[in-house]
Order: C-alpha cells, then structure tokens, then sequence
C-alpha cells in the first residue's frame, strides 16, 4: 500500500541546485561551449544546442542518473547523440565533448544507446539481439548466447520461452527490455536513453522504471535519460539539466534525491509529487519563453 | 413499445442474396479465400466462352479464321505436336537456362555493387548515370548490338540478359540497403561495430573463388555451344586463365567492401535481403519475357524460337499454347520463390508484396 507520508527515515523528495564540481575530480563527460548548427553558412542554417556547459564527475561503483528535460525541440537529443559520437549530431560545430577526458572520435560500445523506438533486429531472435554486441566483438558463439540468456533472464523476460522468439512477436514493453538487455550486455559505463519509455502504456512504464533502477545499480554507470514525463525524470534522477527552448542550452541544474524506493509507492508520496509541481512549473515558464519567442521570430 | 415497432418496420430476415449484394458494394470489403478463386475462375471461364463463341461455325463460317485465332479445341489437341514434334521441354529448359545465366550474371556483379553503392553516397552518384541510362534505354534496340558484340549464340543471349536487367538489380538493390532506417545502423555503431580487414579478405576471396569459378567455366561451357565467336572471344584471348583471373579479381574487389565492415555483413545486407530478393523476383520475370526478344532471332531452340517458327511455318495453334505455358512457367516460378521467401524470411509477417 502506499502511503501518504514518508515513512521514517526515508528522506523526502527534495530539489536543490547543483553545486559545481569540486575541483581536481576525473570527469566521466565534459561538455565545454559545444554549440550544434546544421547547414552552416547556408539560408538553413539551424542551430539546435548553443553554448552547452557541463561536467559529469566520475564516481566509481556508484554511477549517476542524470535526467535530461526540455521544451520539446530543444536538442536534448543531440547532447545524447553526440555523446554517443552518432552522425549527423555529431561532431558539434564549436566546443568540446570529452568522454573519460578523452574528446569523442565516434560511437563504440563503451557507450550504450536505448532508443524510444526499441530498434531491436527485425531478423535476429531474442538471444541474437541481445548477443549482437558480443558477436561483433568476437566473443565465442557459446559464450555469447549463455550470456545472452543470463541477461534477457535479467530483464525479466523468459530465456526459454521468449529468446527464440523474433521481435516483432513481442510486445512494446518486452522489446525495449530486450533493447535494454541488448544494450547492458555489454557493461557500458555510460548509457544513454533517448525517452526510453515514450512508447509505451503507464503501467508497463513504471516497471520499467523499477526494472532500470534495479539494473543500474548492479552496472555502477552513468545514465544520461531524455524524457518528456516529468514524473519520471524526478524519479530516476540523481541530478536534473532542465534545458532553455531552441536553441537549447542548459537552464537549470538539480540535485534530486535519488530513487530509493519502488516507482509506484514513492511517486504517491507527497513531497514527491510537490517536487514534480515544482519542476512542471519551470517547464511551463520556458514552454511559455517558446511561445513568446516563435511569436517574435515569426514576422520576417 | 418502441422495440416491438422498430422489429415490426424493419424486414423480417435479409435474404443471403441481398446481404452478399450489400457487401459486394461495399468499399473495401475482403472477400472469404473461395469466392475470390470462384471470381478469378469466372474470368477464365469468361475468356474462354468468348474464344469459343468468335471461334465457332455458325452455317459454316467463322467469325475469326482458323488461321488467326484456332478454337479451343484445336489449340488444346496441337499440344502432342507441340511436345513431341517441336520438343516443347528442351525449348523450355533452353529458354529458362538463358534466363538463369543471365541473371546469374546480373546478381553476381549487381547485388555487391548495390550494397555498396546503398552504403556509400559516393559510389552511388558515381553509378547513378550508368542505372539512369540502364533503365531508360529501349531494351529490344539492344538485341542487334549484342549480336554485333558477341554473335548469334548462346553468349549473346545470355549477354542480353545481363545488360538488360543489371541496372534495374542495381537500383533495387541500393534502395533496398538505403532504405534501412538508420536507427540500426545507430544501434550497430553503439553496439560496437567496427571494420574488420582480416576477416573481411578472407570471406572475400572465397567469394572471389566462386566468382572464378563461375567466370571461367560457365563462359567456357557457353562458349562450347556457340558456333560464332564476337568480342568476348577475342576481349579475353578466349583464354580459360584469363576469364578465371578476372573472376577472382572482380569478386574480390565487389565483397570486400561488404565483408570487411561489420555493419553491412551483420546489419544492412540482412535487413535488405528480402527487399533485394523481392526485386529479384519481379525481374526475373521480366527477364523471361526479354528472352523471346533475343530467341525470335536465330535461334535452333526456345520458346521464343518456337513461337517465330509457328508464326512462319505453322501451326499457329502452337503460339497460343506457347503464350499459355510461358505464362504457367512464370507464375510457377514466381510462386516459387514465394514459398523459398517465406522459408528464408520468416521474421517477415507477410511476405507478400
């Protein structure tokens, strides 16, 4: 059942600003003035990010959720993308993207990618998806598909019923579990989820939710989270980057208490859910700046 | 009672007549698996009907002369004629095997070639004349100017074949590879993958081997059969070596590209493989009809061949036969690969289209 009220010792659901990061710390992403332009120097030229600014401390074995919100528009897409070093996002136009203070040279399979839209090999079975990662890494056939069978078990799929299985016998929700599985196998220190959960119905979202808490823990990564349900970002996140609408660049950091209970009984708290309010009302002063701006840029 | 007075106005019970009217007028509405055959049956039973009506004696004329349209029955009882006399199946096997060289050709060297201009822009802008003008060109005009090229045998047909669908495979096969969404390719890259050399020319010089097999032999078989030798005899010095080295020199050089990333051989080739294989399909038949074109011109066999010698020398009977069993061939055919295509894709809900 859940209950109104925090119980004892439980910390309530709080939002404060970020405080910069102490000096000296390894850095797991480092964006410094990184500005997006498409079709530069061209009448369609458009710039989609500007001036983005932030630093992801490294913490080892313990990782951050970092939830990412916006106008819709706003290219938190691209910072995702080009943390994953995917064309055409990437490179950026000016600035600079490091990754374990390295700049980014492309994708590799030290960062995983959970799309909205599953993306799952429509000719591969379930074991098969989930192995893709270990196969283009030479990993022996056995060896791959035992651990591909460990981790769609992990995800909270049936190994035997479902990993002979093609995708589009499966589900909405069981495709992005093994997406997820897919993406997992391979230990990535980041992962980056482009809204996830968009495609799929309340009830399966908030299991999934449960499930990627869970996962994450056992992975001590780092998560970069894109999603439009406010509810959710406070949920999962650690920390908040509320992006400015087109061109976006970031607004508002938060420092969000982490999830430490299940989704359906901690987002019926109500400190929980004033924290939610608290966030839809930042959302909503920049939906309105979007609205004031395309007005202003209209009569050309 | 307002139930009792809607029962009373509306009709007791629709007729089974008036509601199959109902439905056949409705937009859209599917028709149950029988009657659809019951339908298709009905135009050929129509067609048939018609023929024997404009065929038949009526005080002892016809509307059409035997000599133009023969009756039914006269069409159907040339068939013996047609098989033993004309040998009808060695026609058939001639005119299929011509077919299949040919296309063999356009697969080999347009399917690798597609994938790769599919997967880069650069290849493909550099191709996109060459299946522009493929496409375009008057296919028939080519038939003399392969017999200039490469005579009157079996290379020159076999030869027309190719030219005259490797730019359509080519075009199918790039858009299929272009058309795979780029959010797997995004999932490969992020999944880790990469190019691999090694791995890559090793694959890739066992497809050379085939190639040279294939580029050595078959022309050598061809060659044998042909009386006439035109410029592929003396382009490669008719040397046996010389069509092997080529073999093995093109085949390397088509699949390494697609062998040696494992993003075409893991993600695009297999996710354009059944489009690919579909367009195959729609032009093979193209293909068989093509043939005739080069089998009405000296040929010694082939359906088309028959075709042209009924058309001289009679009985005309047997060009109706011939277009009725060209047609059977070419839908068994089709069907065929229908069957293999649903064996080999079965991730395809529907391998239809």
């Amino acid at each position: 059942m859940p209950s109104p009220e925090p119980s004892a010792g439980m910390p309530p659901c709080v939002l404060e600003d970020m405080p910069p990061p102490p000096a000296g710390m390894p850095l797991i992403v480092d964006f410094e003035n990184v500005t997006k332009t498409y079709d530069a120097g061209t009448p369609r030229a458009f710039t989609s990010i500007t001036d983005i600014n932030f630093k992801v401390e490294d913490r080892p074995k313990i990782g951050e959720f970092v939830g990412v919100l916006g106008p819709s528009g706003c290219g938190k897409s691209t910072v995702l993308r080009l943390i994953a070093g995917l064309a055409p996002h990437f490179p950026q136009t000016m600035g600079k993207v490091f990754v374990n203070e390295q700049p980014v040279q492309g994708p590799g399979p030290d960062r995983g990618f959970v799309f909205q839209d599953y993306s799952n090999f429509p000719n591969r079975t379930v074991i098969d998806n989930v192995a893709f990662g270990l196969e283009c890494a030479h990993v022996e056939e056995k060896e791959r598909k035992a651990k591909a069978m460990e981790w769609i078990q992990k995800v909270g799929l049936d190994a035997k019923r479902d990993g002979l299985k093609y995708p589009h016998q499966l589900s909405g929700g069981m495709n992005q579990r093994v997406a997820i599985a897919r993406t997992l196998i391979m230990q990535p220190k980041i992962i980056l989820m482009d809204e996830p959960f968009g495609a799929l119905d309340p009830t399966t979202r908030q299991s999934m939710q449960d499930l990627l808490v869970s996962l994450w823990r056992e992975l001590e990564a780092t998560v970069f989270f894109v999603t439009h349900d406010i509810a959710e970002a406070v949920y999962l996140s650690d920390r908040m980057y509320i992006f400015s609408p087109s061109p976006g660049t970031i607004r508002h950091q938060l420092k969000i208490t982490p999830a430490d209970r299940p989704a359906r009984q901690m987002q019926a708290e109500r400190s929980f859910q004033e924290s939610v309010l608290a966030v839809r009302d930042i959302l909503e002063k920049l939906e309105l700046e979007k609205a004031a701006l395309a007005a202003k840029g209209s009569p050309k | 009672m307002p139930e009792t007075e809607i029962a009373k106005t509306t009709p007791s019970k629709p007729s089974v007549w008036s509601n199959w009217l109902g439905r056949a007028r409705t937009i859209r509405d599917v028709p149950p698996q029988l009657e659809s055959w019951m339908f298709g049956l009905a135009f050929m039973g129509l067609a048939l009907v018609v023929w024997y009506l404009v065929t038949a004696e009526w005080n002892g004329e016809r509307f059409m002369p035997r000599y133009k349209l023969p009756s039914p029955g006269e069409t159907f009882a040339s068939f013996p004629s047609l098989w033993f006399d004309r040998a009808l199946s060695l026609s058939a096997i001639a005119s299929l095997a011509r077919v299949l060289g040919g296309f063999m050709l356009t697969a080999a060297i347009g399917i690798p070639l597609g994938i790769i201009a599919g997967c880069y822009l650069r290849v493909n802008a550099f191709l996109k004349p060459l299946s522009v003008f493929g496409r375009s060109v008057p296919i028939a005009a080519l038939v003399p100017l392969t017999m200039i090229w490469f005579g009157l045998g079996e290379v020159q047909k076999v030869m027309f074949i190719f030219i005259a669908t490797v730019a359509y495979v080519l075009f199918d096969t790039t858009n299929a590879v272009q058309a795979v969404p780029d959010r797997f390719l995004d999932t490969g890259y992020t999944l880790g993958a990469h190019r691999t050399r090694a791995k890559g020319a090793r694959r890739a010089t066992f497809f050379a081997l085939i190639y040279a097999l294939i580029f050595s032999f078959g022309l050598f078989a061809l060659d044998d059969q042909s009386e006439s030798h035109g410029l592929l005899r003396g382009m490669a010095g008719s040397s046996f070596w010389l069509h092997a080295l080529f073999g093995l020199t093109l085949g390397f050089l088509l699949w390494y590209p697609i062998q040696s990333h494992q993003l075409l051989r893991k993600v695009l080739l297999p996710l354009a493989l059944p489009d690919i294989i579909n367009n195959l399909r729609l032009v093979f038949g193209v293909a068989f009809g093509y043939i005739m074109l080069a089998e009405v011109i000296d040929a010694k066999r082939g359906l088309g061949f028959i075709i042209i010698q009924s058309q001289r020398v009679g009985p005309r009977e047997h060009i109706y036969l011939c277009l009725i069993i060209i047609t059977l061939l070419a839908y068994g055919i089709d069907q065929g690969i229908r069957v293999l295509q649903r064996k080999f894709f079965p991730y395809l809900k529907n391998a239809e289209s």
